[in-house]
């Protein structure tokens, strides 16, 4: 899984396998990018596209029959192109070059969908950035970055298994202003995402051996007030107590919470011997099933148990104990 | 998707249509019709969604533009024919362009398009033209291209950028461009002699004199104010009745058409006048005709390169001339043109058709009989058309099968041509040598820039006459009738104007704003491998060779460079108009005044936090902006950009402080 893929998504053409030449000496010469990375001249390259090599010969012609017919309007009409041409170059290479690629995020996926790396870009400098694009195999993404704005530019990528995905190296490009030259950097990221078993399709009812606080409510989702508490990241701005927050200058977040009937103990070693990724995808089903119907559960794993509980964190933590398990 | 967006197809359009333009005008009335219906049916399917036209028909329609090029044209060899075909083919690809690949294809040969124009004219407009073009396919490029990063995510995002930004842009890439241009221009190596020819057969666009003059020929040309030549004289100018620039001679005569002959083309001349006596010294700019002939004044006594001097002092060059061609010749006027007039050549001069102009034939017997004496019989014939009511005008009437009779007798309104043949046909039924003689009769004194400028309009024909002792000898009869037509010209002689525009005082504007073409003729469309090799000899420096050239070309494009590049580094983009930006910035500013100052490395919501602990106050504001803010930018369904504006405009964090 370590291995560097190729770019490539089709039948390797030429400008195709230049670009795997130019990831595979990028990945000798420097390895794995560290981020956050502020693009210098070392790390643009910058190529005519396939229009470009077109037009080139197109003007290539002009300048030839402005030359043989001693034609110097059509002469100084290539020319003006050619040279037009060359600046546009250096406004392609100016358009990426001082960029700073500040991170990657990607949030968990079910093993068979597809992730979403959100690669932040930053523009520290005070002229927008036009028509920046993401490129890997299999997507990519545009965006004009405004003058020190950070724009997230999202490549998927279909997941197989489950446990942790690298993710692929990409470019970022752009073919500003005029589509004759490409400008480009490739990243080699380490970042990876968690990928969830697949949940089975149709798993066998939840193992309700309650052996829980029965209906005690429990805290998180649901549509019942439970308290107040103070703001912590990543609450949701909707959640947010404005009245409460601005009486005491602090911010507060409203708790939810939904009534429980009984919970359910979801262990690995009750499901008997059978495939072990099978047994992963049953699991994976319960917890979701679980969540669903707000029955607080449990999970004991070969080297890892979690306490009976509900709510996104836990189901989270199971999940990834789940897509980590050593099989 | 790959869809180029309807915006920027109605770009497509307009670079394409303009580009098009000057050949439009020189095309038949179909061709430019079937040239224009793409255009027009894809601005309307554009502006009323009107679905792409099935394959049978764009194919039909292809293949009646090629059918109705062919009737048009005859053949499709020409030039003027080719740039149709790449007119028309552009033209018809725009109904089926739906892609940016497509679109590019026919921005790129627009530009070549536009190139191909300069083929025909080279005139003081076609700067503009080109530019204006090219600021077109600019912009439209630039679009293209953003279509292109947005093409897999669907239409690219809401006009960002006004159309005058997007120009500005273009102008300034256009005017960073210029000094290597420039470079290139003057330094790239030149080729002194052409790598391939242009075969005569693809001459289609032939103007002025042609090699054949019937009733009207001439009275064509008139029409045409477009400059045939200019003539800088090294010494004195000739007085305006000595002005009478020499082209195709005429031997041959069918009772309707006068010709030269193959014969007499071919033959050289025997004797070249000698330079010691009087002589007019003088260099013309020739405007490309595709023609073989060079004009100079009576008796050319040297011969410009590639040219030869026929038996009858035609200058006629090997090749047609296909761009502004500059040559320097020296006239003597006073040489006497062949002295003895020798047995074929004299048959040939009083060769005329049987059982012609019966009464003309009976007219000048009588007057042979009383008038035996060559000069005196010509002076006869010169007051006939002087006494009787001869009139010169543009609107002469048809003539039958004896059109001397016709013309001496019952029209009598006509203009040189008829005049120089009746006189001609006269004379060698009085059996005196004549031949006609077409070119140039004045020109208009360009006193600022010290040149003499003839028009097509200037066009004339007159005829020639031997006689013992003086050889061939100039007799213009258009001047027995009209004395005003050699004095000022045939446009002052006519008396009425061609047409609406054409008034004394448009033409004195419009000679004297011809110095502009003049000077632009002279420093650039005449620029070539010569004047590149001497480019240095000013400095001292000896012929450039192609090397040296390019050595000097690498080290000017280094320096221009040096000084273009810092300034592209700093060029602006087109500016952005994104009003969720623009709202942010004011709620930015409102915090600046509050006296909470952003880091500029924070996002929305870190400065969110920040200014919340900053002003407590409005912190519930403070955050529902930032929230409204990152909505707007990234969320799929973002809020209506009305409440984003509303909640900064009652934003007012220095008051709620105090």
């Amino acid at each position: 899984m370590t291995s560097i893929t190729s770019l490539a998504t089709e039948a390797s053409t030429a400008g195709q396998r230049f670009d795997d030449w130019v990831l595979e000496r990028v990945r000798q010469r420097r390895g794995p990018t560290e981020l956050p990375l502020a693009f210098e001249y070392r790390h643009i390259y910058v190529m005519p596209t396939r229009f470009g090599f077109w037009f080139g010969i197109l003007l290539a012609l002009t300048v030839l029959g402005g030359l043989n017919f001693n034609n110097n309007m059509s002469l100084m009409l290539g020319f003006l192109l050619a040279a037009i041409a060359q600046l546009t170059t250096l406004l392609a290479y100016r358009n990426l070059a001082g960029l700073r690629v500040e991170a990657i995020r990607a949030t968990p996926v079910f093993a068979g969908e597809e992730a979403c790396f959100r690669v932040l870009v930053r523009n520290p400098e005070h002229r927008t950035r036009f028509a920046i694009e993401a490129v890997s195999p299999e997507s990519r993404d545009c965006r004009d970055i405004a003058a020190q704005n950070t724009v997230p530019l999202a490549l998927k990528q279909l997941s197989f298994e489950r446990g942790w995905m690298p993710m692929e190296p990409f470019r970022l490009e752009n073919r500003y202003p005029l589509g004759l030259f490409r400008a480009w950097a490739v990243i080699i990221p380490k970042a990876q995402c968690l990928v969830y078993p697949r949940p089975a399709t149709n798993p066998p009812p939840l193992p309700k051996t309650g052996r829980g606080d029965h209906g005690a409510a429990h805290p998180g989702e649901g549509e019942h007030f439970h308290g107040l508490r103070e703001f912590q990241q990543g609450d949701p701005l909707r959640r947010i107590a404005w009245r409460t927050s601005a009486r005491h200058q602090k911010l507060y977040s409203r708790v939810m919470e939904s009534p429980s009937e009984e919970a359910c103990e979801l262990n690995w070693y009750l499901m008997g011997s059978g495939d072990a990724e099978e047994k992963l995808s049953i699991l994976t089903a319960w917890v979701l099933r679980a969540e669903r119907r707000k029955i607080p559960y449990s999970l004991e794993m070969p080297g890892a148990a979690l306490p009976t509980d509900l709510g996104d964190d836990h189901r989270d933590a199971c999940l990834e104990i789940l897509a980590l398990h050593a099989s | 998707m790959n869809d180029p967006g309807r915006k920027t197809i109605l770009w497509v359009i307009a670079t394409l249509a303009l580009a098009m333009l000057p050949q439009l005008v020189s095309m038949p009335l179909a061709v430019a019709l079937i040239a224009v219906a793409p255009l027009a049916w894809r601005i309307g399917s554009e502006r009323s969604g009107w679905k792409p036209l099935p394959a049978l028909v764009r194919h039909g329609a292809t293949i009646a533009g090629l059918a109705i090029l062919f009737v048009s044209y005859g053949d499709l060899a020409g030039r003027r024919a080719a740039v149709s075909l790449l007119s028309v083919m552009l033209s018809l690809k725009m109904i089926e362009c739906y892609r940016i690949r497509d679109a590019r294809l026919v921005v790129s040969f627009s530009l070549f398009l536009c190139a191909t124009q300069f083929l025909f004219g080279q005139g003081i407009l076609m700067p503009v033209y080109g530019g204006v073009t090219v600021i077109l396919a600019l912009v439209t490029l630039t679009q293209l291209q953003r279509s292109e990063a947005w093409s897999h995510e669907g239409p690219a995002p809401a006009v960002r950028a006004s159309i005058t930004s997007e120009i500005g842009f273009s102008l300034r890439l256009l005017a960073l461009a210029v000094p290597i241009c420039m470079a290139l221009f003057i330094l790239f190596p030149r080729l002194a002699n052409p790598l391939w020819g242009i075969p005569d057969t693809t001459l289609d666009s032939k103007t002025g004199l042609s090699d054949s003059m019937s009733p009207g020929s001439i009275q064509d040309l008139f029409m045409d104010d477009s400059p045939a030549f200019r003539v800088e004289f090294a010494g004195a100018i000739p007085s305006t009745d000595q002005l009478y620039w020499r082209g195709p001679v005429f031997w041959r005569f069918d009772g309707r058409t006068w010709e030269g002959s193959f014969y007499f083309k071919n033959i050289e001349a025997t004797s070249v006048p000698d330079l010691s006596g009087n002589t007019w010294e003088y260099s013309v700019q020739l405007e490309p005709n595709e023609r073989n002939w060079l004009f100079a004044l009576d008796y050319p006594a040297t011969t410009p390169p590639d040219t030869r001097l026929t038996l009858d002092y035609q200058l006629i060059r090997s090749q047609p001339v296909i761009q502004l061609t500059p040559y320097s010749i020296v006239s003597s006027p006073d040489f006497v043109d062949m002295p003895e007039l020798t047995g074929p050549l004299r048959l040939q001069a009083l060769d005329l058709p049987e059982g012609r102009n019966p009464r003309t034939q009976q007219l000048i017997r009588q007057w042979r009989r009383e008038t035996p004496g060559d000069k005196a019989f010509i002076q006869r014939v010169l007051q006939h058309f002087n006494n009787e009511p001869f009139r010169y005008s543009l609107n002469a009437p048809f003539l039958g099968v004896h059109s001397v009779d016709d013309f001496l007798f019952d029209t009598r309104t006509g203009f040189c041509e008829h005049y120089a043949s009746s006189f001609a046909v006269m004379m060698r039924m009085a059996g005196i040598p004549a031949r006609i003689v077409t070119g140039y009769q004045g020109g208009w004194f360009n006193a600022l820039g010290d040149y003499l400028l003839v028009r097509q309009s200037d066009a004339h024909a007159w005829t020639e006459v031997w006689l013992q002792g003086s050889g061939w000898t100039r007799v213009d009869p258009t001047a027995a009738v009209s004395p005003q037509r050699v004095e000022s010209g045939s446009l002052s002689a006519l008396g009425t104007p061609r047409h609406v525009l054409d008034y004394a005082w448009v033409r004195g504007v419009r000679n004297s704003v011809d110095i502009v073409q003049q000077r632009w003729n002279d420093w650039v469309i005449k620029y070539g491998a010569g004047q590149q090799a001497r480019l240095f000899a000013p400095l001292g420096l000896g012929e450039m060779t192609p090397p040296m050239l390019v050595g000097v070309l690498a080290v000017a494009i280094l320096v221009f460079s040096a000084v273009v590049f810092p300034i592209v580094m700093r060029i602006k983009g087109p500016s952005s108009k994104d009003p969720v930006q623009k709202t942010w910035q004011k709620f930015l500013k409102r915090l600046r005044l509050a006296g909470y100052r952003a880091r500029p490395s924070d996002g929305a919501m870190e400065l969110a936090d920040s200014a919340s602990r900053f002003l407590p106050a409005v912190s519930g504001p403070i955050h529902e902006i930032a929230d409204l803010y990152n909505r707007s930018r990234y969320a799929m369904e973002p809020p209506p950009l009305a409440q984003f504006k509303q909640a900064v405009r009652v934003f007012r964090p220095n008051k709620n402080r105090a």
